[in-house]
């Protein structure tokens, strides 16, 4: 019985997919790619438009910012910090979130009641707020900045997770499993993680958008990565600065910002609808 | 009403416990900070014999629990401290910016409440037809992508720097000499009798609201929309229709009213997430809130403020939840009245 | 003059792009003031009407042919809005599932005033007015507080009369009851289907009764219309159907039924099931051929017209006259009952659950003093209704959990952790959807207990898996299917299987024959009957089902609101009851013999069980 599965057959999916493969792609050779230094301050041509329109120069295709940098350079550099932040801060965020959830789920009882006091505390908090006490904390850096997200967003996984350990822990299946006399981690394991995997991988796919969005925010008070490292975040920062010179300038890491978040919103949708996940929803924020 | 006093008074209960838990985390992770708040509050002449008499005046050689029984002592008598860097009192600091992002926060749940609430029946209406339903959920996932501070950006591209239609800075414009009654600009404009300042912080705080709550709307819309589907499937619709009754008497009297309830339970998040949002919004829009002070303060590394405007995020977050539970409270017969 | 008349009523489905029938030539006639019975097993098609007269069927489904009147109007052709003023005032419904059938956020009062002020009733004090006497009428106690009350607050007895107060508060002409009692308990039942059959009297309503009890069916209804795989095979007056039915499927469904008097005869099951929706199209000739103990030839070729065998009886099968032959296999000898040893017994046992939050903590006492013993290779039955208590005795037992007080002391002396207790006593669960993982194999999942010693290798595993199924009467094929790939009756084999795989000597089994049809029950008693010839196995078998219970078990406790009220040999127990309840529920079961008279208790007007 091999076939492809239901899921990659889902055009959302596939779309989701590729977009974001392109970027890491892109994230990925972007040294190859970019024309320029991105840090490298061309001053004799600063806040210049796109190269199609008048004015443009066909050495910066997406213009200059107000020191002169190439857009475009710092676009593809920008997008290694994004990407690195999404795949592996949603990685720990689930990984966190995904333990804990199966161990209150599954034991229920006071272990249950001390994990959800917890998340109760983590949600007495904007995320974003939370996040950035975080940083200031921790200091600057891009570890620092996976840290924090994964400390403050382990509790979206949490949340949706647990119910639906939940739900499956009161299968008959589960309770055959115990009265088989299979030890607690075992039955985590093999009974209860495999149904609940299909909304573990949406609900990360979901988050790979959440955190590239909180690190924009981040790097836009300046308090994520150091301010030789470009990323989308700052560029934005840098743009609203002169956003009467140069309105182009702002254009292109917003656009950047949104396509991300969209291609990681587009898979994450269609897994919760190819999977059937239905707790999906609720976790959106 | 009992059972709302009831819950009401339970929650003021706990969120004093987590408040407490979340002051102490708040006074440890600062503590983490590689930056000595001693010698920032020294001018930079300072000899290390000063700034270590400073240090001692200040409490910061005791042990940690010490120093956090020491500034819980003045918290509770409403001594939140100085600020390192405007060298006024905190307390005062933030209640002066509070009211404002209040306003804000409030003025935004209006509008993703209306939006989402508008915009979920518009999907669930449009369900079965598949072109129709397929644009507007692809529509709903593509707002979905788009954060708070990237729909303010575009606001004020749009509405502030091309068409030049609306004003994008701060709360009031510099003509105006801003009322100080009880903080929350829209009242007090009233309350002095001046329509012409109260229109003109309603045109400020248009666009800042205006990201929030498009920025919000949609997960509402999209919830709700899941919730009526599932309602829908349910058997007291099929009967309530078998009995003759109109398709919009069943939508208003039996789906929504059991459909807001998920819905009003994943709104309590949002706004809390939502008044999270605030913050980058200010900053974009210089607007004098809450969310200024604190980008400000992490700037400077102004400790006794962050710590208080992170009790004060905490503060609002949990008056939030306890106003949407019993929101729910009222709404679902089943916990009332178990 | 006929109210209800359908004449070649033909309902289709297209799902994927083929064409399915769902329904096939239904031709009736209701008069006022009388009762149809729709028999059927469950996905038979017998919703399909109801949904058709309220032009409701899921997308996909529409009427092909055929026509279906009411009071001289065809109902397929009237325009929506037309039919929409029919629906709840001449037209009425009382559903299935009585609590979910109310709006959980509304209260009663609220609920009902819907109904009425369509109705027509203006001013609320008249709908309250109005309600009152609807309530009197269903005998429902303390309406004024009932009005109040929210659907979960009140018990599901009380949930349906108020719905068929409702039902009948615009006296419709026509009320349709689609299994209006299965998901309640049995004394409820009985009382409800009283309840109905009291109120289309007084009222002179039409009643559609659809149900899968074909003894419950001749006992209320003037009519009945079989259905097998969407088609008719037979209609006619109810008691000469049963007493002389002229289609082979309508005896074997009688004869697959235990039955409460008279000595214990063996149950014919029959083999396979009735065909899915997805294989009607393919049947060539009588749908129940491939079943049926007196098909020859012929009758896979052409289907069957309905044909008169008496008048105003009808049957579609050309050999309705051998009909009468088909009888019952000759009673099988039962292994023994045990040697008085006892395997097991249970002493003094209670168990109490404590509710509710941290503030208004509230004890409830689910098992008050409960002691027997089980006997070697003995096979125990315990019945009750919901809330006596058998489901945690059953979760006592094999040590899902504790005793609040008491013990349970087994022949061999076992410690409390599961590996010990897995080769003495085993569960079989009531839910076979929910006891077997969807993502496993069969053959994985038969052999679990193999998995949890973890000595087996794979190789000792298939086999084990082969051996297993064939004693459970399953290809050894099926071991590399999916559970989703079973039929509900395949399923719970598994989950026999499953815990006969570690060789129990005690088999704890709850409900596990209810919600299955009377075929497949059939076949999953006489499965347990020649596994007790096999393998000499002591078993404990919880149900509600009193027929079931009766031909099975060699002995029998009955179980009231946590306490034993009474227990002896089956057959004493059923033919001389001494409790009152015992009596109450045995009273509750419709007679074997149509003409004899059942009058079971009308609610008292205190009557609310607590939900």
């Amino acid at each position: 019985m091999t076939r492809i599965p239901q899921w990659m057959m889902s055009a959302r999916v596939l779309a989701g997919l590729s977009v974001a493969a392109l970027i890491c792609l892109a994230a990925l050779f972007a040294p190859l790619l970019a024309p320029h230094d991105p840090n490298e301050q061309t001053l004799t041509s600063i806040l210049l438009p796109p190269a199609w329109l008048p004015g443009g120069q066909a050495d910066f295709p997406l213009g200059t910012d107000s020191l002169g940098r190439c857009v475009l350079s710092r676009l593809l550099y920008g997008a290694r910090i994004a990407m690195t932040v999404a795949l592996l801060s949603s990685f720990g965020a689930m990984v966190l979130g995904a333990v804990l959830a199966h161990v209150a789920g599954y034991f229920g009882g006071a272990v249950d009641w001390l994990i959800g006091r917890v998340v109760d505390i983590w949600m007495s908090f904007p995320p974003v707020i939370l996040a950035l006490i975080f940083m200031v904390g921790l200091g600057p850096g891009l570890r620092n900045v996976i840290l924090s997200i994964i400390l403050v967003d382990w509790t979206r996984f949490c949340r949706v997770l647990r119910s639906e350990v939940l739900i499956v822990t009161r299968r008959d299946y589960v309770t055959a499993a115990r009265l088989l006399g299979f030890s607690h981690w075992r039955i985590i394991a093999r009974e209860i993680a495999p149904a609940t995997t299909p909304l573990l991988i949406t609900l990360a796919s979901l988050e790979m958008g959440i955190a590239v969005i909180v690190e924009a925010i981040l790097s836009f008070v300046g308090l994520s990565v150091t301010a030789d490292t470009p990323a989308w975040g700052q560029m934005i920062a840098d743009a609203r600065l002169s956003i009467y010179q140069s309105s182009w300038n702002l254009v292109f890491p917003v656009l950047a910002i949104f396509v991300t978040v969209f291609a990681f919103n587009i898979l994450g949708d269609g897994l919760r609808r190819t999977l059937d996940v239905r707790l999906a929803e609720a976790q959106r924020a | 009403m009992n059972a709302i006093l009831l819950l009401v008074f339970r929650r003021v209960l706990v969120s004093v416990v987590i408040l407490l838990i979340v002051s102490a985390l708040l006074f440890c992770i600062l503590r983490l900070l590689p930056v000595d708040p001693a010698a920032m509050s020294m001018p930079p002449t300072a000899t290390i014999a000063e700034i270590e008499a400073k240090r001692r005046e200040m409490g910061l050689h005791l042990p940690l629990p010490q120093q956090y029984a020491i500034w819980l002592g003045h918290a509770l008598r409403g001594d939140l401290g100085t600020s390192i860097h405007f060298r006024r009192s905190v307390v005062q600091l933030v209640m002066s910016s509070l009211p404002a992002t209040v306003e804000l926060a409030l003025l935004a749940m209006v509008i993703a409440s209306v939006l989402g609430v508008g915009g979920g029946l518009l999907l669930f209406h449009m369900r079965g037809r598949r072109v129709c339903e397929q644009i507007l959920d692809l529509a709903s996932i593509t707002l979905l992508s788009i954060p708070e501070f990237l729909w303010a950006l575009f606001l004020i591209l749009v509405f502030g720097v091309w068409l030049e239609a609306l004003p994008f800075t701060g709360r009031l414009s510099s003509e105006f000499q801003r009322p100080v009654v009880s903080g929350f600009l829209l009242l007090d404009t009233l309350l002095v009798g001046r329509p012409d300042m109260f229109w003109d912080c309603v045109r400020h705080m248009l666009l800042p609201s205006l990201a929030l709550g498009v920025a919000f709307s949609p997960t509402i819309m999209r919830v709700l929309r899941s919730s009526l589907l599932d309602v829908y499937q349910e058997d007291y619709i099929h009967q309530a229709r078998l009995r003759g009754q109109s398709e919009w008497r069943i939508l208003l009297r039996h789906g929504l009213k059991n459909a807001i309830l998920p819905t009003l339970s994943l709104m309590g998040v949002q706004f809390g997430f939502l008044f999270g949002g605030t913050l980058l919004v200010e900053v974009i829009f210089s607007y004098p809130g809450l969310g200024s002070l604190t980008v400000d303060a992490v700037r400077n590394a102004d400790l006794p403020i962050i710590q208080a405007v992170g009790l004060a995020y905490c503060v609002v977050v949990l008056v939030i939840n306890t106003a949407v539970d019993a929101c729910y409270l009222v709404l679902n017969p089943r916990v009332r009245v178990a | 003059m006929s109210l209800l008349v359908a004449r070649d009523l033909s309902v289709s489905a297209s799902i994927g792009g083929e064409t399915l029938p769902v329904l096939q030539s239904l031709c009736f006639s209701l008069a006022p003031g009388k009762i149809l019975g729709l028999v059927g097993e469950s996905g038979a098609g017998k919703s399909m009407l109801g949904l058709t007269i309220a032009q409701m069927l899921p997308p996909g489904f529409a009427c092909s042919s055929g026509s279906l009147s009411f009071g001289g109007e065809d109902l397929i052709a009237m325009p929506a809005v037309k039919r929409r003023a029919l629906l709840g005032r001449d037209i009425a419904f009382i559903p299935q599932e009585p609590l979910s059938a109310l709006n959980p956020v509304l209260t009663i009062g609220q609920q009902i005033g819907e109904h009425l002020a369509r109705l027509g009733l203006a001013t609320a004090a008249e709908r309250k007015a109005r309600a009152l006497a609807l309530f009197d009428s269903v005998h429902l106690p303390q309406g004024e507080q009932l009005l109040d009350r929210y659907p979960h607050q009140i018990s599901g007895g009380m949930c349906q009369r108020v719905l068929i107060a409702m039902a009948f508060a615009g006296k419709p002409r026509l009320v349709i009851a689609d299994e209006p009692t299965t998901a309640l308990d049995v004394t409820i039942q009985a009382r409800i289907v009283r309840l109905i059959v009291d109120m289309q009297k007084r009222n002179h309503t039409a009643v559609v009764f659809i149900t899968h009890d074909l003894r419950l069916a001749t006992h209320i209804c003037d009519d009945i219309l079989v259905l097998y795989a969407g088609r008719p095979v037979e209609y006619g007056p109810a008691r000469r159907l049963f007493s002389a039915p002229a289609h082979p499927y309508t005896r074997c469904l009688q004869l697959a039924s235990p039955s409460m008097r008279g000595e214990r005869r063996a149950l014919l099951a029959l083999p396979e099931r009735m065909p899915g929706l997805r294989a009607w199209k393919d049947l060539r000739g009588c749908a129940f051929a491939p079943r049926c103990p007196v098909a020859i030839a012929g009758c896979s070729q052409a289907p069957p017209a309905l044909a008169e065998t008496a008048p105003g009886h009808r049957a579609a099968c050309i050999r309705s006259a051998e009909t009468g032959g088909i009888v019952a296999p000759p009673p099988t000898a039962v292994a023994p009952a045990g040697e008085h040893q006892p395997v097991l017994q249970a002493q003094r046992l209670c168990k109490t659950f404590a509710i509710g939050g941290l503030f208004r903590r509230m004890r409830f006492s689910a098992l008050r003093d409960v002691s027997f013993e089980l006997r070697r290779n003995e096979f125990l039955g315990i019945v009750g209704e919901s809330g006596s208590g058998k489901t945690t005795l059953a979760r006592l037992l094999v040590g899902l959990e504790t005793p609040s007080q008491g013990r349970i002391r087994f022949a061999t002396e076992v410690s409390d952790t599961r590996r010990q207790r897995r080769s003495e006593i085993q569960l079989v669960f009531q839910d076979p959807q929910s006891a077997l993982n969807p993502r496993r194999r069969v053959g994985t999942i038969v052999t679990q207990s193999l998995e949890a010693e973890g000595t087996a290798t794979p190789a000792a595993r298939a086999e084990r898996a082969r051996e297993l199924l064939r004693e459970i009467g399953l290809a050894p094929e099926m071991a590399a299917r999916f559970p989703a790939q079973l039929s509900g009756g395949q399923k719970q084999r598994v989950n026999i299987a499953r815990a006969l795989c570690a060789s129990p000597k005690i088999l704890v089994a709850d409900e596990i024959v209810s919600g299955l049809d009377v075929s497949v029950q059939a076949q999953l008693l006489d499965l347990l009957i020649a596994l007790r010839r096999q393998r000499p196995f002591s078993m404990i078998f919880i149900s509600h089902d009193l027929s079931v219970v009766r031909y099975l078990c060699d002995r029998v406790l009955v179980m009231y609101r946590g306490e034993i009220v009474e227990s002896g040999a089956t057959g004493e127990v059923f033919a001389a009851p001494k409790h009152p309840y015992t009596r109450a529920l045995l009273a509750a079961m419709p007679p074997d013999d149509p003409s004899a008279a059942w009058a079971p208790a009308l609610f008292e007007s205190d009557a609310g069980s607590a939900p």
